[in-house]
Protein backbone atom coordinates (compact mmCIF):
# COMPACT_ATOMS: atom_id res chain seq x y z
CA UNK A 1 0.00 0.00 0.00
CA UNK A 2 1.26 3.56 -1.20
CA UNK A 3 2.06 6.29 1.68
CA UNK A 4 -0.51 8.93 1.97
CA UNK A 5 0.74 11.22 3.77
CA UNK A 6 4.51 11.56 5.39
CA UNK A 7 5.76 14.35 7.25
CA UNK A 8 9.81 15.08 7.25
CA UNK A 9 11.77 16.82 9.90
CA UNK A 10 8.83 19.21 11.39
CA UNK A 11 9.31 21.63 14.29
CA UNK A 12 7.82 23.86 15.40
CA UNK A 13 8.09 26.41 17.78
CA UNK A 14 5.74 29.09 20.28
CA UNK A 15 8.01 32.24 20.65
CA UNK A 16 11.50 30.42 21.80
CA UNK A 17 9.77 27.39 23.16
CA UNK A 18 9.70 24.13 21.11
CA UNK A 19 6.85 22.50 20.66
CA UNK A 20 7.75 20.16 18.26
CA UNK A 21 11.27 18.77 17.29
CA UNK A 22 12.32 16.70 14.64
CA UNK A 23 8.46 14.89 13.83
CA UNK A 24 8.99 12.58 11.36
CA UNK A 25 6.46 9.87 9.85
CA UNK A 26 4.83 8.08 7.49
CA UNK A 27 0.94 6.99 7.21
CA UNK A 28 -0.28 4.27 4.33
CA UNK A 29 -3.38 4.74 2.67
CA UNK A 30 -6.36 3.51 4.10
CA UNK A 31 -4.77 2.81 7.37
CA UNK A 32 -5.39 4.40 11.02
CA UNK A 33 -2.37 5.75 13.30
CA UNK A 34 -3.11 6.26 16.53
CA UNK A 35 -1.27 9.18 18.09
CA UNK A 36 -1.28 8.88 21.63
CA UNK A 37 0.01 11.43 23.77
CA UNK A 38 -0.80 13.73 26.99
CA UNK A 39 -2.24 16.55 27.08
CA UNK A 40 0.41 19.54 26.02
CA UNK A 41 2.59 17.06 24.74
CA UNK A 42 1.81 19.02 20.94
CA UNK A 43 -0.61 16.66 19.05
CA UNK A 44 -3.46 19.05 18.60
CA UNK A 45 -0.40 21.35 17.01
CA UNK A 46 0.76 18.63 15.02
CA UNK A 47 -2.48 18.15 13.37
CA UNK A 48 -3.70 21.70 12.81
CA UNK A 49 -0.06 22.23 10.83
CA UNK A 50 -1.47 18.93 8.71
CA UNK A 51 -4.58 20.45 8.49
CA UNK A 52 -2.65 23.82 7.41
CA UNK A 53 -4.58 25.68 10.37
CA UNK A 54 -1.35 26.51 11.70
CA UNK A 55 2.17 26.75 10.00
CA UNK A 56 5.30 24.78 11.26
CA UNK A 57 8.65 26.52 11.60
CA UNK A 58 11.05 23.71 9.69
CA UNK A 59 10.35 20.40 7.55
CA UNK A 60 7.95 19.73 5.14
CA UNK A 61 4.31 17.69 4.43
CA UNK A 62 3.81 15.38 1.80
CA UNK A 63 0.36 14.19 0.82
CA UNK A 64 0.29 11.50 -1.61
CA UNK A 65 3.70 12.28 -2.65
CA UNK A 66 3.17 16.53 -3.10
CA UNK A 67 4.80 19.11 -1.20
CA UNK A 68 1.24 21.04 0.64
CA UNK A 69 3.43 22.92 3.21
CA UNK A 70 2.25 26.20 1.33
CA UNK A 71 -1.33 24.63 0.32
CA UNK A 72 -4.55 26.50 1.69
CA UNK A 73 -6.19 24.52 4.27
CA UNK A 74 -9.65 24.18 1.73
CA UNK A 75 -6.97 23.19 -0.94
CA UNK A 76 -5.56 20.22 1.42
CA UNK A 77 -8.53 17.78 1.07
CA UNK A 78 -7.31 17.12 4.72
CA UNK A 79 -10.69 17.22 7.01
CA UNK A 80 -9.61 18.04 10.85
CA UNK A 81 -11.99 16.80 13.46
CA UNK A 82 -12.23 18.86 17.22
CA UNK A 83 -13.18 17.47 20.45
CA UNK A 84 -16.31 18.45 20.29
CA UNK A 85 -18.80 17.82 17.51
CA UNK A 86 -19.30 21.47 16.21
CA UNK A 87 -22.05 21.28 14.26
CA UNK A 88 -23.01 24.16 12.34
CA UNK A 89 -25.93 25.22 15.06
CA UNK A 90 -28.44 26.99 11.87
CA UNK A 91 -28.33 23.86 10.00
CA UNK A 92 -30.01 20.81 10.48
CA UNK A 93 -28.44 17.38 10.12
CA UNK A 94 -29.03 16.47 6.94
CA UNK A 95 -27.89 20.40 6.02
CA UNK A 96 -24.81 19.83 8.29
CA UNK A 97 -23.70 17.09 6.39
CA UNK A 98 -24.33 18.22 3.29
CA UNK A 99 -22.34 21.56 3.98
CA UNK A 100 -19.59 20.26 2.27
CA UNK A 101 -21.35 19.03 -1.12
CA UNK A 102 -22.97 22.37 -0.99
CA UNK A 103 -19.43 24.14 -1.12
CA UNK A 104 -18.28 22.01 -4.00
CA UNK A 105 -21.64 23.06 -5.69
CA UNK A 106 -22.80 19.03 -6.24
CA UNK A 107 -26.05 18.96 -7.94
CA UNK A 108 -28.87 18.80 -5.37
CA UNK A 109 -29.77 15.48 -6.19
CA UNK A 110 -26.05 14.20 -6.17
CA UNK A 111 -26.28 15.92 -2.81
CA UNK A 112 -29.84 14.34 -1.28
CA UNK A 113 -27.97 10.80 -2.29
CA UNK A 114 -25.55 11.03 -0.33
CA UNK A 115 -26.28 12.34 2.26
CA UNK A 116 -29.07 9.96 2.85
CA UNK A 117 -26.59 7.49 2.23
CA UNK A 118 -24.68 8.64 4.97
CA UNK A 119 -27.04 9.24 7.35
CA UNK A 120 -28.33 5.31 7.14
CA UNK A 121 -24.96 4.44 7.09
CA UNK A 122 -24.65 6.06 10.42
CA UNK A 123 -28.23 4.98 11.46
CA UNK A 124 -29.32 9.14 12.07
CA UNK A 125 -32.02 8.81 9.55
CA UNK A 126 -34.70 9.23 11.11
CA UNK A 127 -32.90 12.62 13.32
CA UNK A 128 -32.28 14.37 9.25
CA UNK A 129 -34.55 17.10 10.26
CA UNK A 130 -33.57 17.57 13.82
CA UNK A 131 -30.81 20.86 14.64
CA UNK A 132 -27.94 19.97 16.45
CA UNK A 133 -29.38 21.34 19.59
CA UNK A 134 -32.00 18.16 19.66
CA UNK A 135 -29.30 15.72 19.34
CA UNK A 136 -27.44 14.31 21.95
CA UNK A 137 -23.40 13.90 22.41
CA UNK A 138 -23.38 10.93 20.03
CA UNK A 139 -25.78 11.60 17.30
CA UNK A 140 -23.79 14.92 16.89
CA UNK A 141 -20.38 13.02 16.48
CA UNK A 142 -21.85 11.03 14.85
CA UNK A 143 -23.13 13.58 11.90
CA UNK A 144 -19.98 15.19 12.74
CA UNK A 145 -17.96 12.24 11.57
CA UNK A 146 -20.66 11.90 8.57
CA UNK A 147 -20.25 15.34 7.36
CA UNK A 148 -16.56 14.88 7.32
CA UNK A 149 -16.52 11.48 5.18
CA UNK A 150 -19.57 12.20 2.73
CA UNK A 151 -16.51 14.44 0.60
CA UNK A 152 -14.30 11.85 0.80
CA UNK A 153 -11.20 13.16 1.88
CA UNK A 154 -8.08 12.25 1.33
CA UNK A 155 -6.81 12.39 5.33
CA UNK A 156 -9.03 12.65 8.16
CA UNK A 157 -7.30 14.33 11.54
CA UNK A 158 -9.37 13.07 14.44
CA UNK A 159 -8.32 15.26 17.75
CA UNK A 160 -9.91 13.19 20.56
CA UNK A 161 -13.00 12.96 19.45
CA UNK A 162 -14.66 10.43 21.83
CA UNK A 163 -13.16 12.43 24.80
CA UNK A 164 -16.32 14.34 25.52
CA UNK A 165 -18.66 11.30 25.40
CA UNK A 166 -19.75 8.56 28.58
CA UNK A 167 -17.92 5.18 28.14
CA UNK A 168 -21.39 3.60 26.64
CA UNK A 169 -21.55 6.09 23.57
CA UNK A 170 -17.49 6.24 23.26
CA UNK A 171 -17.35 2.31 23.15
CA UNK A 172 -20.53 2.53 20.32
CA UNK A 173 -18.42 5.74 18.52
CA UNK A 174 -14.97 3.63 18.38
CA UNK A 175 -17.33 0.37 16.78
CA UNK A 176 -19.09 2.98 14.19
CA UNK A 177 -16.05 4.65 13.30
CA UNK A 178 -14.19 1.29 12.54
CA UNK A 179 -16.91 0.16 10.30
CA UNK A 180 -17.09 3.64 8.73
CA UNK A 181 -13.80 3.94 8.06
CA UNK A 182 -13.46 0.19 6.51
CA UNK A 183 -16.77 1.21 4.46
CA UNK A 184 -15.25 4.43 3.29
CA UNK A 185 -11.28 3.25 3.15
CA UNK A 186 -10.61 6.28 5.13
CA UNK A 187 -6.74 7.04 5.65
CA UNK A 188 -6.55 9.21 9.30
CA UNK A 189 -4.96 10.31 12.27
CA UNK A 190 -6.08 9.43 15.40
CA UNK A 191 -5.56 11.41 18.61
CA UNK A 192 -6.03 10.18 21.63
CA UNK A 193 -4.58 10.00 25.82
CA UNK A 194 -6.57 6.89 26.14
CA UNK A 195 -4.30 3.93 25.88
CA UNK A 196 -6.92 1.38 25.15
CA UNK A 197 -8.31 3.28 22.76
CA UNK A 198 -5.23 3.94 20.79
CA UNK A 199 -5.26 0.16 20.60
CA UNK A 200 -8.25 -0.08 19.90
CA UNK A 201 -8.87 2.11 16.91
CA UNK A 202 -4.94 2.32 15.04
CA UNK A 203 -3.64 -0.29 12.95
CA UNK A 204 -1.02 1.48 13.65
CA UNK A 205 0.58 3.91 17.01
CA UNK A 206 2.40 6.33 17.45
CA UNK A 207 3.46 8.34 20.66
CA UNK A 208 3.97 11.86 21.08
CA UNK A 209 5.60 12.92 24.13
CA UNK A 210 7.41 16.59 24.81
CA UNK A 211 7.37 17.65 21.23
CA UNK A 212 9.01 14.38 19.60
CA UNK A 213 7.19 11.32 18.01
CA UNK A 214 8.23 7.58 17.96
CA UNK A 215 5.99 5.70 15.21
CA UNK A 216 6.17 2.60 16.36
CA UNK A 217 6.86 -0.42 13.39
CA UNK A 218 3.87 -2.68 14.79
CA UNK A 219 1.86 -2.73 17.27
CA UNK A 220 4.00 -5.66 18.84
CA UNK A 221 7.14 -3.21 18.91
CA UNK A 222 4.36 -1.01 21.10
CA UNK A 223 3.91 -3.71 23.29
CA UNK A 224 6.90 -4.39 24.12
CA UNK A 225 8.43 -0.56 24.24
CA UNK A 226 8.66 -0.18 28.33
CA UNK A 227 8.01 3.70 27.88
CA UNK A 228 4.38 2.60 25.86
CA UNK A 229 2.51 2.26 29.44
CA UNK A 230 1.10 -1.12 28.20
CA UNK A 231 3.17 -3.15 30.52
CA UNK A 232 2.92 -0.42 33.65
CA UNK A 233 -1.10 -1.21 32.36
CA UNK A 234 -1.25 -5.03 32.71
CA UNK A 235 0.93 -4.77 35.34
CA UNK A 236 -2.18 -3.12 37.25
CA UNK A 237 -4.34 -5.59 36.38
CA UNK A 238 -2.55 -8.37 36.73
CA UNK A 239 -2.45 -6.87 40.22
CA UNK A 240 -5.89 -6.87 41.09
CA UNK A 241 -6.80 -9.83 39.77
CA UNK A 242 -4.68 -11.02 42.12
CA UNK A 243 -6.19 -8.74 45.32
CA UNK A 244 -9.53 -10.27 44.36
CA UNK A 245 -8.23 -13.87 45.08
CA UNK B 1 -45.85 43.61 46.30
CA UNK B 2 -44.32 41.85 43.02
CA UNK B 3 -47.73 42.99 40.87
CA UNK B 4 -47.20 46.74 42.59
CA UNK B 5 -43.29 46.63 41.63
CA UNK B 6 -44.33 45.29 37.72
CA UNK B 7 -46.73 48.15 37.59
CA UNK B 8 -44.52 50.82 38.55
CA UNK B 9 -42.30 49.43 36.32
CA UNK B 10 -44.37 49.37 33.37
CA UNK B 11 -45.48 53.08 34.42
CA UNK B 12 -42.08 54.26 34.40
CA UNK B 13 -41.51 53.67 30.89
CA UNK B 14 -45.24 54.35 29.54
CA UNK B 15 -45.99 57.46 31.80
CA UNK B 16 -42.62 59.39 30.37
CA UNK B 17 -43.88 58.93 26.83
CA UNK B 18 -47.66 59.25 27.09
CA UNK B 19 -46.78 62.74 28.96
CA UNK B 20 -44.37 63.77 25.77
CA UNK B 21 -47.18 62.96 23.49
CA UNK B 22 -50.11 64.73 25.34
CA UNK B 23 -47.96 67.74 25.70
CA UNK B 24 -46.89 67.64 21.79
CA UNK B 25 -51.02 67.73 21.45
CA UNK B 26 -51.42 70.57 24.23
CA UNK B 27 -51.97 74.08 24.13
CA UNK B 28 -52.23 76.35 27.25
CA UNK B 29 -51.34 74.14 30.11
CA UNK B 30 -51.00 76.57 32.77
CA UNK B 31 -50.11 75.21 36.52
CA UNK B 32 -51.96 73.97 38.24
CA UNK B 33 -54.65 72.45 36.02
CA UNK B 34 -54.08 68.41 35.43
CA UNK B 35 -54.72 68.34 31.70
CA UNK B 36 -53.85 71.13 29.58
CA UNK B 37 -56.70 73.21 28.37
CA UNK B 38 -57.11 72.62 24.59
CA UNK B 39 -55.42 68.93 22.70
CA UNK B 40 -55.46 69.03 19.22
CA UNK B 41 -53.00 68.79 16.58
CA UNK B 42 -52.45 72.24 16.03
CA UNK B 43 -48.84 71.98 17.38
CA UNK B 44 -48.10 68.69 14.65
CA UNK B 45 -49.24 71.52 11.51
CA UNK B 46 -46.02 73.11 12.63
CA UNK B 47 -44.10 70.31 10.66
CA UNK B 48 -45.44 71.29 7.58
CA UNK B 49 -44.98 74.71 8.10
CA UNK B 50 -41.44 75.80 5.86
CA UNK B 51 -39.80 77.56 8.30
CA UNK B 52 -40.46 74.71 11.10
CA UNK B 53 -37.18 72.77 9.96
CA UNK B 54 -38.31 69.50 11.84
CA UNK B 55 -38.74 67.48 9.07
CA UNK B 56 -35.40 68.26 7.28
CA UNK B 57 -33.52 67.76 10.95
CA UNK B 58 -35.50 64.49 10.84
CA UNK B 59 -33.61 63.40 7.86
CA UNK B 60 -30.46 64.38 8.78
CA UNK B 61 -30.44 62.87 11.56
CA UNK B 62 -31.50 59.70 10.31
CA UNK B 63 -29.29 60.09 7.38
CA UNK B 64 -26.08 60.51 9.58
CA UNK B 65 -27.17 57.62 12.25
CA UNK B 66 -27.61 55.26 9.30
CA UNK B 67 -24.40 56.01 7.65
CA UNK B 68 -22.51 55.82 11.29
CA UNK B 69 -24.30 52.72 12.35
CA UNK B 70 -23.65 51.14 8.58
CA UNK B 71 -20.13 52.44 8.96
CA UNK B 72 -19.55 51.12 12.65
CA UNK B 73 -21.77 47.39 12.04
CA UNK B 74 -19.62 46.55 8.52
CA UNK B 75 -15.87 47.52 9.35
CA UNK B 76 -16.48 47.13 13.38
CA UNK B 77 -17.16 42.71 12.37
CA UNK B 78 -13.95 42.47 10.70
CA UNK B 79 -11.62 44.59 13.38
CA UNK B 80 -13.10 43.37 16.12
CA UNK B 81 -12.52 39.56 14.78
CA UNK B 82 -8.82 40.48 14.14
CA UNK B 83 -8.39 42.24 17.66
CA UNK B 84 -10.43 39.29 19.04
CA UNK B 85 -7.59 36.82 18.39
CA UNK B 86 -4.57 38.96 18.86
CA UNK B 87 -2.54 38.33 21.94
CA UNK B 88 -2.77 42.22 22.80
CA UNK B 89 -6.62 41.48 23.31
CA UNK B 90 -7.21 43.00 26.63
CA UNK B 91 -5.12 46.56 25.62
CA UNK B 92 -7.34 46.96 22.77
CA UNK B 93 -10.07 46.63 24.80
CA UNK B 94 -8.91 49.20 27.13
CA UNK B 95 -8.56 51.74 24.58
CA UNK B 96 -11.79 51.30 22.97
CA UNK B 97 -13.24 52.23 26.15
CA UNK B 98 -10.99 55.28 26.54
CA UNK B 99 -13.89 57.44 24.26
CA UNK B 100 -16.59 56.58 27.49
CA UNK B 101 -14.05 57.54 29.87
CA UNK B 102 -13.28 60.75 28.81
CA UNK B 103 -16.95 61.24 27.23
CA UNK B 104 -17.69 62.42 23.83
CA UNK B 105 -17.56 66.14 24.24
CA UNK B 106 -14.08 65.90 25.51
CA UNK B 107 -12.97 63.78 22.56
CA UNK B 108 -15.07 66.22 20.53
CA UNK B 109 -13.07 68.82 21.94
CA UNK B 110 -10.03 67.06 21.12
CA UNK B 111 -11.26 66.56 17.26
CA UNK B 112 -12.32 69.96 16.82
CA UNK B 113 -8.60 71.30 15.73
CA UNK B 114 -8.27 68.60 13.33
CA UNK B 115 -12.19 69.27 12.01
CA UNK B 116 -11.11 73.00 11.29
CA UNK B 117 -8.05 72.66 9.87
CA UNK B 118 -9.55 70.02 7.27
CA UNK B 119 -12.39 71.92 6.30
CA UNK B 120 -14.54 69.74 7.91
CA UNK B 121 -16.56 71.50 11.25
CA UNK B 122 -20.06 72.17 9.97
CA UNK B 123 -20.39 69.71 7.61
CA UNK B 124 -22.53 66.41 7.23
CA UNK B 125 -19.48 64.12 6.63
CA UNK B 126 -17.55 66.16 9.62
CA UNK B 127 -20.67 64.72 11.93
CA UNK B 128 -20.43 61.26 10.51
CA UNK B 129 -16.32 61.21 11.01
CA UNK B 130 -16.75 62.53 14.22
CA UNK B 131 -19.67 60.36 15.41
CA UNK B 132 -17.72 57.35 13.92
CA UNK B 133 -15.16 57.87 15.70
CA UNK B 134 -16.75 57.61 18.85
CA UNK B 135 -19.18 55.14 18.26
CA UNK B 136 -16.43 52.67 16.90
CA UNK B 137 -15.07 51.71 19.89
CA UNK B 138 -18.16 50.69 21.08
CA UNK B 139 -19.04 48.43 18.21
CA UNK B 140 -15.81 46.99 18.77
CA UNK B 141 -16.90 46.32 22.52
CA UNK B 142 -19.87 44.85 21.53
CA UNK B 143 -18.71 42.44 18.97
CA UNK B 144 -15.69 41.30 21.18
CA UNK B 145 -17.91 39.33 23.34
CA UNK B 146 -19.02 37.46 20.23
CA UNK B 147 -15.77 36.09 18.96
CA UNK B 148 -14.73 33.47 20.86
CA UNK B 149 -12.38 30.02 20.29
CA UNK B 150 -15.63 27.74 19.81
CA UNK B 151 -16.51 30.38 16.69
CA UNK B 152 -13.12 30.04 15.95
CA UNK B 153 -12.92 26.07 15.35
CA UNK B 154 -16.08 26.15 13.52
CA UNK B 155 -14.42 28.60 11.07
CA UNK B 156 -11.84 25.93 10.53
CA UNK B 157 -13.26 23.49 10.10
CA UNK B 158 -15.33 24.90 7.35
CA UNK B 159 -12.22 25.52 5.87
CA UNK B 160 -10.88 22.17 6.35
CA UNK B 161 -14.56 21.39 4.95
CA UNK B 162 -13.12 22.71 1.74
CA UNK B 163 -14.90 26.54 2.25
CA UNK B 164 -13.07 29.58 0.63
CA UNK B 165 -13.11 32.67 3.16
CA UNK B 166 -15.99 33.67 0.95
CA UNK B 167 -17.86 30.43 1.45
CA UNK B 168 -17.11 30.20 5.07
CA UNK B 169 -17.93 33.96 5.68
CA UNK B 170 -21.30 33.38 3.82
CA UNK B 171 -22.52 30.38 5.16
CA UNK B 172 -21.09 30.40 8.35
CA UNK B 173 -19.88 33.43 10.02
CA UNK B 174 -22.85 35.60 8.92
CA UNK B 175 -25.75 33.51 9.62
CA UNK B 176 -24.03 32.74 12.98
CA UNK B 177 -23.55 36.88 13.94
CA UNK B 178 -27.00 37.92 12.65
CA UNK B 179 -27.79 38.38 16.80
CA UNK B 180 -24.34 40.59 17.31
CA UNK B 181 -25.01 42.32 13.81
CA UNK B 182 -28.31 43.23 14.80
CA UNK B 183 -27.04 44.15 18.27
CA UNK B 184 -24.39 46.46 17.39
CA UNK B 185 -26.64 48.18 14.54
CA UNK B 186 -29.35 48.83 16.91
CA UNK B 187 -26.87 50.15 19.61
CA UNK B 188 -24.62 52.50 17.68
CA UNK B 189 -27.65 53.69 16.01
CA UNK B 190 -29.16 54.47 19.37
CA UNK B 191 -25.61 56.93 20.56
CA UNK B 192 -25.52 58.26 16.74
CA UNK B 193 -29.31 59.49 17.38
CA UNK B 194 -28.99 60.88 20.70
CA UNK B 195 -25.67 62.35 20.41
CA UNK B 196 -26.16 66.48 21.02
CA UNK B 197 -22.76 68.06 22.61
CA UNK B 198 -19.92 66.25 19.75
CA UNK B 199 -22.56 67.10 16.86
CA UNK B 200 -23.21 70.60 17.64
CA UNK B 201 -19.59 71.48 18.52
CA UNK B 202 -18.44 69.60 15.34
CA UNK B 203 -21.39 70.69 13.04
CA UNK B 204 -21.52 74.00 14.85
CA UNK B 205 -25.11 74.67 14.95
CA UNK B 206 -24.72 74.41 10.56
CA UNK B 207 -26.06 70.90 10.75
CA UNK B 208 -29.14 70.63 12.94
CA UNK B 209 -29.97 67.04 14.15
CA UNK B 210 -33.17 66.54 15.79
CA UNK B 211 -31.76 66.14 19.11
CA UNK B 212 -29.88 69.58 18.51
CA UNK B 213 -33.47 71.00 17.68
CA UNK B 214 -35.03 69.38 21.19
CA UNK B 215 -32.26 71.10 22.51
CA UNK B 216 -32.93 74.87 20.70
CA UNK B 217 -36.31 74.26 21.69
CA UNK B 218 -35.57 73.65 25.03
CA UNK B 219 -33.62 76.71 24.95
CA UNK B 220 -36.36 78.86 23.66
CA UNK B 221 -38.23 77.88 26.35
CA UNK B 222 -40.90 76.06 23.66
CA UNK B 223 -42.09 73.13 25.21
CA UNK B 224 -44.91 71.88 23.51
CA UNK B 225 -42.83 72.20 20.35
CA UNK B 226 -39.94 70.48 22.46
CA UNK B 227 -42.30 67.89 23.27
CA UNK B 228 -42.90 67.46 19.23
CA UNK B 229 -39.59 67.51 18.32
CA UNK B 230 -38.84 64.61 21.19
CA UNK B 231 -41.56 62.35 19.65
CA UNK B 232 -40.44 62.25 16.20
CA UNK B 233 -37.10 61.79 18.19
CA UNK B 234 -38.20 58.43 19.70
CA UNK B 235 -40.35 57.06 16.89
CA UNK B 236 -37.49 55.52 15.00
CA UNK B 237 -35.64 54.11 18.34
CA UNK B 238 -39.01 52.37 18.83
CA UNK B 239 -39.48 51.11 15.31
CA UNK B 240 -36.20 49.52 15.37
CA UNK B 241 -36.65 48.36 18.93
CA UNK B 242 -39.59 46.66 17.90
CA UNK B 243 -37.57 45.28 14.55
CA UNK B 244 -35.13 43.54 16.79
CA UNK B 245 -37.34 42.46 18.90
CA UNK B 246 -39.33 40.60 16.39
CA UNK B 247 -36.06 39.22 15.21
CA UNK B 248 -34.77 37.70 17.68
CA UNK B 249 -38.19 36.57 18.76
CA UNK B 250 -38.25 34.77 14.84
CA UNK B 251 -34.39 33.69 15.65
CA UNK B 252 -36.03 32.04 18.71
CA UNK B 253 -38.85 30.71 17.26
CA UNK B 254 -37.72 28.84 14.12
CA UNK B 255 -34.95 27.41 16.61
CA UNK B 256 -37.28 25.82 18.98
CA UNK B 257 -40.03 24.49 15.43
CA UNK B 258 -37.48 23.14 13.95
Amino acid sequence: MSTILEIKNLGKKFGKEPILRDINLALKKQEVLSLLGSSGSGKTTLLKIIAGLDTQNEGHIFLNGKNIDNEKPQKRNIVYLYQEALLFPHLNAFENIAFGLRLKKETISAIREKVNKMLENLDMSKHAKKMPNQLSGGQRQRISFGRAMVIKPELLLLDEPFGALDAITRTKMQELFKQMAELMQLSALFVTHDLKEAIVMGSQIGKIQKGKLVQYKSKRHFFEDEFSGVKQEMDFWAQIHSNDR
Amino acid sequence: MKKLLQILFVLSIVFPVVFLLLLSLGRRWAYPNILPAEINFENWEFLQKSDSKLFQAFFISLGISLCVSILVTVIGFFVSKTIAFNKFRNVYLILAYVPYLLSPVIMAVIFQYYFIITGLTGTFLGVIIAQFLIAFPFGIIIYLNFWNTKLKSIEELSLTLGGSRWQTFKYVLLPLSKNAIALCFFQVFLISWFEYGLTNLIGTGKIRTLTVSVFNFVIEANIYYAALACCLLVLPPMILLYINKSLMFFVEKSKTLS
